[in-house]
């Protein structure tokens, strides 16, 4: 009974409303042009128009006098516009929120016969593409057999894959989504599976989808954190990303659509294109999804109507808090999240009195929230898993946990963040953070793999191998031959220095798990780097058979194949890489290499620029494109690109002498000189710097000092031929 | 509970013109001799709650026809035209019978305001009693509350306690959906 009291309790507020209305605002009419047009345009027909994701369409007057009495009803309750969110806990860009001046507006307009007003007088109605809302995508991807969504019944969650076809990288600046029959969607949650290992788990389901609200996927060895959320709901068909943060598909990638559907009363095709819209230019900022949960809290008992979950993570940087994603399945009714400033301060992120999973959203914040290091995010939801709460899946109530299906439960709150303020030098601060939810996640689930697997990672990426390798060790413990444990531990162990046991542990991986690409990968590296190439080639043949086409195994082989002095082969290879992953920076280094070593300065040039946009920290790479340069006759560009190398390893002697060469040859005779001494004091025994010192010397004018390098140079080298006739050449001082 | 019956009668005999079918030709005779009930579903083509009913409603006409029940599709609103409705059938497989309330004498008959909403008539001396009139079920308790499922079914509880000579139960909430269009003179 206390369900229909609530109902009838709401239509009595509507009536006050009405009333308060009619009582404030007594002579000014109330029409569709004037005052109802522009508001239904601002708020309504995004998703209320012909074709678009609202049930019907209010874009003329016709449609708006068909729906008046729903409008004014679904206003006041504020079922409608759709928006969870309390008003000031958290500014959200987009808030889709009508005022109460707004709500009563409409009221009135409904209660006085919705007149149309002069027809001339009103706003143009929007208009809104049938096809792509932002214009033709550069890739389109289709969901591959579509779902046919029966006519009655429960909601359906389904998760389609949609493999990623291009055999390059692309870095993707907006995204648009389009479901066949967008009335019948929800929302969609787009995951990327970096290793499709969705797909591999469901070989003979995926093409036309699986079932499920949750789904965890395989990130694969490289700390590569999501960045970006990918949420469709029907007002928001496109994303655009901001500035400088694109989202990046690899070759391999799939795509996973995870659809919220909704019976329409006839059998509906479960269906959605995906536009992608690519940019250039990779990311210069690198946000982070973040995520706080505790669903191993989550039991709760049948009728208990406040059951409380809460998490909190202490944020180890400066952060900007970009959006939010609060949550949780049929019985999450209020969710608070909050961060506590160092200074003590209470800061809200975000507070939903009255969840409804229907409604779901990820929200933007209107300007970012700056959240200082030291700083505590915390969450706190409360479920009701009584017969009170309409939405509980369950009657009677029973016991309900965590878990994937609808009427499991969850509580999640995923933040977007970027990291701020980074002192120069320090670690990527991604790291830091995944260090710190990692370590909140194991104080919850402290035999986990996951976030044993995580933290071992985070910590060795952050170069503290010794500690990583504590993890390591005691997540194989307690989850013995775990295949990519054992693989992570033999690469710390490579980078701690200890090859030789990181090959035992690597060949202990392979023995164990024939078809392991990682741990091959891995050892052939080790292979390549302690010269050990033909080994490496026999693991990256191998490797070729049987691994996923990947760029990296293809310039692995050359590599492994220039090193052993088969560089047509080795060329071929890295071509073959270069056509998988244009931006793979061992076959641009080495392509580059192979160019300038065949006298061909120009093509070296290109390859090396490539290269040096991939890792710009590489002084090797700035190194071999300064000497296409200066091959190519650009020596200033080779100067620049010496000083850029110079910059990063200062105490490479070969480099500073280089440079004084380059100086030299565009007549910058003292900067010249200057970098031969630098040189030589780096390495104060070599006789061709000395000798190259005296020619500059002696160019300078200072014939003394000249004769006192060759004199030196011979010192060193009695044989040294050139600095004997560069002697004898000096005029008598 | 207590049953609560609204009586209406019904003067069969009069030349009025409650209703007509899809083919324009006037609805005479809502309850054939025999018929043990008349249930009428009032819906609407452009309604997305009423529209969800529809595979509901056409089961209770598949499960009760036989014992009697004779289920009619009301369309009530003045858009909802021959061609529109015809339309809309074809496109939702209905297969019960359909009436165009263009004057909006069956819902006034009714007493209904929304779509969807049903009502339930008992046939007796030439007349139909009310006996029902209200929700479908308990799945919309409002809009924007919804259970996943229904956990009571109404307007099935009230057929089934016609048919069996039982106190009718009356809806356990309000019809949920869309305001019935008001005709304007």
């Amino acid at each position: 009974m206390n369900k229909v009291g609530r109902v009838w309790w709401w239509i009595l507020a509507v009536g006050l409303w009405a009333g308060e209305v009619a009582a404030t605002a007594q002579d000014s009419a109330v029409t569709w042009s004037h005052q109802i047009a522009p508001l239904v345009y601002n708020n309504c027909t995004t998703c209320h128009h012909p074709g678009g994701a609202g049930p019907f369409s209010l874009l003329t007057y016709e449609d708006a006098r068909r729906w008046g009495k729903q409008m004014a009803t679904v206003t006041a309750s504020r079922y409608m516009p759709p928006w969870l969110p309390e008003h000031g806990y958290g500014d959200f860009a987009d808030e889709r929120r009508l005022s109460n001046e707004e709500i009563a507006l409409i009221a009135k307009w409904v209660q006085t016969g919705m007149a149309e007003g002069e027809a001339s007088a009103a706003p143009p109605a929007p208009k809104y593409s049938d096809t792509w809302q932002y214009g033709t995508p550069d890739l389109v991807l289709k969901v591959e057999r579509p779902f046919t969504l029966p006519a009655s019944g429960t909601d359906v969650f389904r998760n389609f894959v949609l493999p990623y076809p291009l055999k390059q990288t692309h870095y993707i600046r907006a995204m648009e989504i389009r479901p066949a029959v967008p009335q019948i969607v929800h929302h969609a949650n787009i995951l990327i599976d970096r290793t499709a290992s969705f797909r591999r788990a469901h070989p003979a389901q995926w093409k036309e989808g699986v079932p499920g609200m949750e789904l965890e996927v395989d990130t694969g060895n490289d700390f590569d954190p999501d960045s970006n959320f990918l949420f469709w709901k029907p007002d928001t068909p496109v994303l655009v990303e901001p500035e400088g943060m694109p989202w990046r598909l690899d070759p391999g990638n799939d795509l996973i659509l995870n659809m919220h559907l909704k019976p329409s009363g006839k059998p509906e095709t479960a269906s959605a294109e995906i536009g992608l819209y690519f940019t250039d230019k990779p990311p210069s900022k690198q946000p982070m999804l973040l995520q706080l949960e505790h669903d191993a809290a989550l039991d709760i008992p049948a009728g208990d109507r406040d059951f409380v979950v809460e998490d909190a993570l202490r944020l180890p940087v400066d952060v900007e808090v970009l959006g939010i994603y609060p949550h949780a399945h049929y019985l999450g009714k209020r969710m608070e999240a909050w961060a506590t400033l160092p200074d003590q301060k209470k800061k809200w992120l975000i507070l939903i009195p009255s969840w409804d999973i229907d409604r779901q959203s990820v929200y933007r914040y209107r300007t970012p929230v700056f959240l200082p290091k030291g700083s505590v995010v915390h969450m706190r939801y409360t479920y009701d898993n009584s017969s009170a709460n309409e939405h509980n899946p369950h009657s009677p109530p029973v016991r309900v946990k965590a878990g994937n299906r609808s009427e499991d439960e969850m509580a999640h709150l995923w933040l977007q963040v970027l990291p701020v303020n980074v002192p120069p030098g320090s670690p990527d601060p991604r790291l830091l953070l995944q260090e710190a939810w990692m370590r909140n996640w194991l104080n919850k689930d402290p035999g986990d793999i996951i976030p044993l697997y995580n933290l071992a990672s985070a910590l060795a990426a952050q170069g503290k191998y010794q500690d990583a390798l504590v993890v390591y060790r005691h997540a194989l413990a307690l989850h013995p031959g775990d295949e990519r444990t054992l693989n992570e531990l033999g690469a710390t162990l490579e980078n701690s220095g200890d090859w030789q046991q990181a090959q035992k542990v690597f060949l202990q991986d392979i023995a164990d798990h024939p078809g392991t690409c990682n741990a091959r990968f891995n050892l052939a590296r080790s292979d390549l780097k302690h010269d050990q190439a033909s080994a490496a080639e026999q693991q990256f043949r191998t490797m070729l058979a049987q691994c996923p086409a990947d760029a990296t195994i293809h310039s692995g082989l050359g590599a492994a194949l220039d090193s052993e002095g088969h560089s047509d082969a080795a060329e071929a290879e890295f071509r073959a890489a270069l056509q998988i992953d244009a931006h793979d920076f061992t076959a641009l280094y080495n392509l580059g290499s192979l160019a300038l070593q065949s006298n061909q300065p120009q093509q070296a040039a290109d390859l090396l620029q490539g290269a040096v946009e991939q890792r710009p920290k590489d002084a090797d790479a700035h190194q071999e494109l300064a000497a296409a340069y200066a091959l190519s006759g650009r020596m200033s560009d080779a100067v620049v690109q010496l000083r850029a190398a110079i910059t990063l390893s200062p105490a490479n002697p070969d480099l500073h002498a280089q440079l004084s060469q380059a100086l030299a040859s565009t007549g910058q005779l003292e900067p010249a000189i200057a970098e031969r001494k630098a040189a030589l004091h780096l390495r104060a025994d070599d006789a061709d710097d000395w000798n190259n010192l005296g020619v500059l010397e002696a160019r300078a004018g200072r014939i003394g000092q000249a004769r006192e390098d060759f004199l030196r140079a011979l010192q060193l080298a009695p044989n040294h031929a050139q600095a004997r006739s560069n002697l004898q050449r000096l005029p008598p001082s | 509970m207590t049953a609560f019956i609204r009586v209406w009668l019904l003067a069969m005999a009069t030349a009025t013109t409650l209703a007509v079918d899809l083919d324009g030709r006037p609805v005479t005779q809502l309850a054939p001799p025999g018929s043990r009930a008349v249930v009428l579903f009032f819906a609407a083509s452009d309604c997305p709650v009423s529209n969800r009913y529809i595979p509901e409603i056409q089961r209770l006409t598949r499960q009760f026809e036989p014992s009697g029940v004779r289920v009619w599709f009301v369309y009530p609103n003045p858009g909802d035209s021959a061609k529109v409705v015809r339309a809309h059938d074809q496109e939702f497989s209905i297969t019960a019978r359909t009436a165009l309330d263009n004057k909006q004498s069956l819902t006034q008959m009714a007493h209904a305001t929304t779509t969807p909403e049903a009502a339930v008539f008992i046939p007796e001396r030439g007349g139909l009693h009310e006996v029902y009139r209200g929700r479908i079920d308990d799945r919309y308790l409002s809009l924007g509350a919804e259970r996943p499922q229904a956990t009571r079914h109404d307007l099935e509880e009230a057929i089934r306690a016609v048919l069996a000579g039982k106190p009718v139960p009356q809806p356990g909430g309000p019809p949920v959906g869309c305001s019935i269009v008001t005709l304007q003179p």
